[in-house]
């Protein structure tokens, strides 16, 4: 029995080791290609290290930062994932806490509609929300966070009310008679509960929206609006020329904060927080 | 402050059950009410109704003079120990206890002597900076009473506040509670298991059976006088012995015939049976453990000859300072609380005899009490 077990073990570890390096590849090739001189870049030493006369050291980097429109789509980046993210926590916190407590038609139609939500594709509805967006004027990076929180909703609503489910009710009517309004329950009682799901939520969504590269470019004015998947692309067009170097220095650059962020959340993700609330 | 008042109060629960029927309380102000039944009678629905937690279904909840129905329990002036201790999980003790005040919106030096007197009552002084999680179930207990001792509220309602602690720190909290209640001067409603806690703390004591009320009574009451067969078994421990017994007229007086024994009644027991019209119909009787006598004990109380049963000890079971002695009259299990002096072990035959004064009857169809 045992011996089957550590025979299952090592069967599955070779597995995710090949999954991790195929997943990792891509990254690595281009953090490679990213120190070599411009020139060295091609498709047939893509895999080599750099080498003496092929190493450009950051001069790439430097490129990449100091290159036209890079800190300001930073700073869109940040701002979109930042406007985003806290609108998708805030609001659909609230409405799985509504969804879950409240019985009834209401919210047991809200549940499905978001649940709904997570299977139609995006790109079956990209045209006509290009379109509206517009109409509504919410092409600009302040206020795209509206347009974001519809399309995250669905899969943060969905993860909240799950965990909305296992924390014991008494803790809330305890609030509610310690002398707690309704928003004082959620924000003092809740929230602080759900902190462990924030965090994982948080870091997908944070990851969707930094990365997402179709909705900006059909809902901003590309000529004004650029975002750092945006940006990239526009290294690879310009001029008519493919400067490799800087954008996979670029690319690199923007996995950082997304691996911040991953590495700083990691530890709150703990199970339980709930644990020593009620008996048993 | 404040009296409770149920009228006509139903609970009726999602899925069709009704689990409160017809509740009718007086509670007066400064009370300290107990409410005892079986696991699943609606004690805690009754209490989540007073604090506002559970909708009433129909009938009246009057706090003082305060139609309650539709307050929500924020604006009611309460404090509760939840059965299940609802401690804030990501609070530490402290901030669990002071909570309430701080909303109350309490000065801190205010906020820090209350939690720190009640953590001293409590003995929960070195656990002040840890969080429910890492303390055991006794503590936590102790710290859900805690969050309510240090409110002045107008009613506490208490759901099995020392259902996990320890016999000597129970007897402790015990004393601490009927302190407390002293002090405060406030309602308290009070749920247990415990009969020791009904008896020595509650001012009156709500005996429930499935949702309904059977008694509301002193301690002293229901003890003596149950007003049916389910008080009388239920406030006692060991629990009452019942049997069934035909009432048998006998030129001088009634007897009560049961499972080949007879034992006669006395004058009053005699006249309530009489006026009943229970001459030649079956009953049922109860004897309290502590009224049934054991062979010299039968003498030295001067309980005649006629009254003792002869019967063969089931089980022995020495409790410190009383003994217990199992037995069968017929199929029913009796017990009787003896003198830890005696001989008697199991497997002996001895005498028993009943302190008739002090018997019990009930109607065997209703189940309520004839006489006491
Ligand atoms: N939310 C609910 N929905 C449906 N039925 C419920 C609900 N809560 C309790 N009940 C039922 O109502 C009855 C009374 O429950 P309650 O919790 O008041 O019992 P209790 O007297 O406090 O019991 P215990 O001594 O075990 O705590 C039980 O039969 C229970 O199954
Ligand atoms: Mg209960």
């Amino acid at each position: 029995m045992k011996k089957q077990k550590s025979a299952v073990d090592t069967v599955w570890s070779f597995v995710l080791a090949v999954a991790s390096v195929l997943y990792m590849y891509p990254i690595v090739m281009i953090l490679f290609n990213s120190f070599k001189q411009e020139r060295a870049i091609s498709t047939g030493t893509a895999f080599q290290l750099p080498t003496a006369e092929t190493f450009a050291g950051i001069e790439h980097y430097i490129n990449a930062v100091n290159s036209k429109g890079f800190l300001q789509s930073l700073g869109y980046s940040f701002l979109i994932t930042i406007t985003s993210v806290g609108a998708i926590l805030l609001f659909c916190s609230m409405c799985s806490w509504y969804i879950t407590r409240v019985k009834g038609f209401v919210s047991n139609g809200l549940y499905m509609l978001f649940a709904f939500s997570m299977v139609v594709p995006f790109q079956m509805v990209m045209f006509t929300l290009s379109q509206t967006a517009d109409q509504l004027k919410l092409n600009k990076p302040w206020n795209i966070w509206i347009i974001y929180l519809g399309f995250g909703a669905g899969l943060a609503t969905f993860m909240f009310a799950g965990f909305m489910k296992s924390i014991p009710l008494e803790v809330e009517e305890a609030s509610m008679i310690d002398g707690c309004s309704p928003l004082q329950t959620y924000f003092m009682i809740v929230m602080p509960m759900l902190k462990p799901t924030m965090v994982s939520v948080g870091i997908l969504e944070a990851m969707w929206v930094w990365n997402d590269y179709l909705l900006p470019t059909l809902v901003l004015d590309i000529k004004k609006y650029k975002t750092i998947p945006m940006l990239i692309q526009y290294f690879r067009g310009s001029y008519g020329r493919v400067e490799m170097g800087p954008m996979m220095a670029c690319i690199m650059l923007t996995i950082i904060p997304i691996v911040i962020i991953y590495l700083l959340g990691q530890k709150h993700i703990i199970k339980g927080v709930a644990a020593g609330a009620v008996k048993g | 402050m404040a009296s409770i008042s149920f009228k006509n109060v139903r609970k009726t629960y999602d899925n069709g059950v009704e689990v409160v029927k017809g509740f009718h309380l007086d509670v007066a102000d400064k009370e300290f009410i107990v409410l005892v039944g079986a696991s699943g009678c609606g004690k805690s629905t009754t209490l989540r109704m007073i604090a506002g937690l559970e909708d009433i279904t129909s009938g009246e909840l009057w706090i003082g003079d305060k139609l309650v129905n539709n307050i929500p329990p924020k604006d009611r002036d309460i404090a509760m120990v939840f059965q299940s201790y609802a401690l804030y999980p990501h609070m530490t003790v402290y901030d669990n206890m002071a909570f309430a005040l701080k909303l109350a919106g309490e000065s801190k030096a205010v906020i820090d002597e209350k939690v720190k007197e009640a953590a001293e009552i409590l003995g929960l002084t070195p656990y002040l900076d840890r969080k429910p999680k890492a303390l055991s179930g006794g503590q936590r207990q102790r710290v859900a009473l805690g969050r309510a001792m240090v409110r002045k509220p107008a009613v506490f309602l208490l759901d099995e506040p020392l259902s996990n602690l320890d016999a000597k720190l129970r007897t402790e909290m015990r004393s601490q509670l009927a302190h407390l209640h002293k002090k405060l001067e406030t309602t308290f409603v009070y749920v247990t298991h415990d009969q020791t806690e009904a008896m020595t703390l509650g001012t009156r004591i709500v005996v429930m059976n499935a949702g309904i009320i059977q008694q509301v009574d002193t301690p002293r009451n229901l003890y003596t006088k149950p007003v049916n067969k389910f008080v009388a078994g239920f406030i006692g421990s060991p629990t009452m012995n019942f049997s069934n017994a035909l009432v048998a007229e006998k030129e001088d007086g009634l007897y009560l015939e049961f499972e080949g024994h007879s034992v006669k009644l006395n004058a009053e027991k005699t006249k309530a049976l009489k006026d009943g019209g229970y001459v030649g119909k079956e009953v049922i009787f109860g004897i309290r453990p502590e009224d049934v006598y054991e062979d010299e004990d039968v003498v030295k109380a001067g309980l005649e000859e006629k009254r003792v049963i002869e019967a063969e000890v089931d089980m022995y079971e020495l409790l410190g300072s009383d003994v217990i002695l199992y037995y069968y009259v017929g199929e029913n299990k009796f017990t009787a609380i003896v003198n830890p002096a005696t001989p008697t072990r199991t497997g002996d035959t001895t005498h028993f005899a009943f302190d008739v004064d002090r018997m019990h009857i009930f109607d065997k169809d209703t189940e309520v009490t004839i006489c006491h």
